[in-house]
């Protein structure tokens, strides 16, 4: 393993029974890099996530993040990472404040992390609101403030534009985006959506059936995928594909987002 | 330092949760019940005008006196505080589950062993004022009634009863914990309690009611079994043991088992 290299797995296998969710996977996720790891639902992304995380462990091979072995139970290590697993999830009788302050107590982050963050993500409105009242793309935007508040060197995220509008989804690739490039966070993320990790990620690795089918960075992933379409789409679905893309643009235009 | 921050967040979670006041309410009406039955026995004529069953309570053999609602109380702090407290403990483990926070959790540099330790904590602190909360108004309530027999020896020996009872019960707190953690959730432990309790009453009957767990609250309350003075040690013996083994397995189901939600 380079000491460049972040996030890496040797032969990652997950097991459950009969159903293999993850089969020799092997990752190497650079400092400072977007990995985009896309893949259908149920491909073994989660399942990928949750063992970088120590959450669940492998049936056979090891991961390791900033030169750790992930092993269950051994903590220590995520003060150094930020994280979102699939739902966004927060205790619903806090307000978005508290819910963070949980978060800064235990990663010891500065008080003035919460602001910060709140500002960053743009929930001040709702800074003291409870979260059980928040509509599910502000409970992402939480989410995505609690993986934030502790300055990670790595950021895990598990679908991150899950429920967030047009919007929200260009607000959060630009604020990841920043992140990578100004600070060097490097950041690990799974999406289904195709367009969203061709937006952002500067490497692009496609699991299906928990196996890593392929890798390439985004220019060769978008080359390959132009000279697809070429080919195998008709003239009427390349219109389509251009009308979906102009009225988001006319969306965002209309609703103040960026374009 | 992890410690006191991670008990303080555990406190915090508790911030304007309902199902504290719920347990209160829930407890408390325990007292408010045991007055209306010691009313009726005493006034059974002016309960049966007002429809209440002055003849059932007469028949059920308690008294209107204070030494008959002490020991009742112990007998309510003592069988229904077991299964409050059970609640008590599957909701501070099993919401992070229900709330679907405990990938949250798990992932934060602390260890979490430090979690269990903060959560039976904050357990032992919501039952300990919740105990003292409803023995104190059940005193107000008793005094309220003007029953007769009241000495404060006797008193003292029935709050420390229910205190000692309600202290036992909580010896056997880690093992619904464990089965939170193992189960994900509220009912398997809810569903665990009760069926303890009721072997613990069949227990108490069969003369091992001093060593299988749940039966020894009930023993001590003089529910099952013969009365006794005093627990013998073998039944610390078995609490302590139901606590560190309880506290263990709960430790050892957060550290090493999958924890997928």
């Amino acid at each position: 393993m380079s000491t460049d290299t972040v996030i890496s797995s040797r032969s990652l296998t997950k097991h459950y029974g009969e159903v293999h969710a993850v089969q020799d996977l092997e990752l190497d996720v650079r400092r400072g890099e977007i990995y985009g790891f896309l893949g259908r639902n149920g491909a073994g992304k989660t399942t990928t996530i949750r063992m970088l995380l120590g959450l669940i462990r492998p049936t056979s091979g090891e991961v390791s993040v900033l030169g750790r072995r992930i092993v269950p139970g051994e903590t220590s290590i995520f003060g150094r990472i930020g994280y979102l697993v699939e739902t966004a999830t927060a205790y619903p009788n806090l307000t978005v404040r508290e819910n963070l302050e949980v978060q800064r107590r235990l990663t010891g982050a500065p008080r003035t992390s919460i602001t910060e963050t709140i500002a960053l993500l743009r929930l001040e409105p709702y800074a003291d609101r409870r979260t059980g009242q928040l509509s599910l793309g502000n409970k992402q935007r939480l989410s995505l403030a609690r993986a934030l508040l502790h300055s990670p060197e790595v950021l895990v995220l598990d679908e991150p534009a899950n429920a967030l509008d047009p919007a929200g989804i260009v607000e959060v690739r630009d604020l990841l985006r920043s992140l990578a490039t100004q600070r060097g966070v490097t950041v690990f993320m799974s999406s289904h959506i195709l367009a969203e990790v061709a937006h952002l990620a500067d490497r692009i690795g496609i699991v299906h059936d928990g196996r890593l089918i392929e890798e390439s960075g985004r220019e060769e992933f978008a080359a390959k995928a132009r000279a697809f379409s070429a080919e195998a789409l008709t003239e009427q679905e390349r219109a389509d594909a251009l009308l979906t893309m102009d009225l988001e643009r006319y969306f965002l235009s209309r609703t103040g987002g960026t374009t | 330092m992890m410690f006191t921050s991670v008990l303080a967040t555990e406190f915090l979670k508790l911030r304007r949760c309902k199902v504290t006041w719920f347990t209160f309410a829930g407890l408390s009406m325990g007292p408010l019940g045991l007055a209306l039955f010691m009313w009726i026995v005493r006034e059974p004529g002016r309960a049966a005008q007002l429809g209440l069953l002055g003849t059932k309570a007469n028949l059920s053999g308690l008294e209107a006196t204070w030494p008959a609602y002490l020991s009742t109380l112990t007998l309510l702090v003592g069988i229904g505080g077991m299964l409050l407290l059970s609640f008590i403990v599957a909701y501070v483990f099993g919401r992070e589950y229900t709330e679907v926070t405990a990938k949250n959790m798990l992932a934060l540099p602390v260890a979490r062993h430090w979690f269990v330790m903060a959560k039976l904590v904050v357990a032992a602190v919501w039952w300990l004022v919740l105990t003292v909360a409803v023995l104190a108004e059940a005193m107000v309530v008793g005094f309220a009634l003007s029953l007769p027999g009241f000495s404060a020896t006797m008193a003292i020996g029935a709050v420390g009863n229910a205190l000692v009872a309600a202290g036992i019960s909580y010896l056997l707190v880690p093992v619904v914990a464990w089965i939170t953690t193992a189960g994900r959730g509220y009912m398997p432990p809810l569903g665990f309690a009760i069926a303890m309790m009721a072997l613990g009453n069949i227990f108490g009957k069969t003369g091992w009611a001093e060593w299988f767990p749940w039966s020894i609250v009930p023993l001590m309350i003089g529910m099952v079994g013969n009365p006794v003075e005093s627990l013998p040690a073998g039944s610390f013996v078995v609490l302590g043991f139901m606590f560190v083994a309880g506290t263990a397995a709960t430790i050892l189901q957060l550290r090493y088992a999958d924890n997928a939600q």
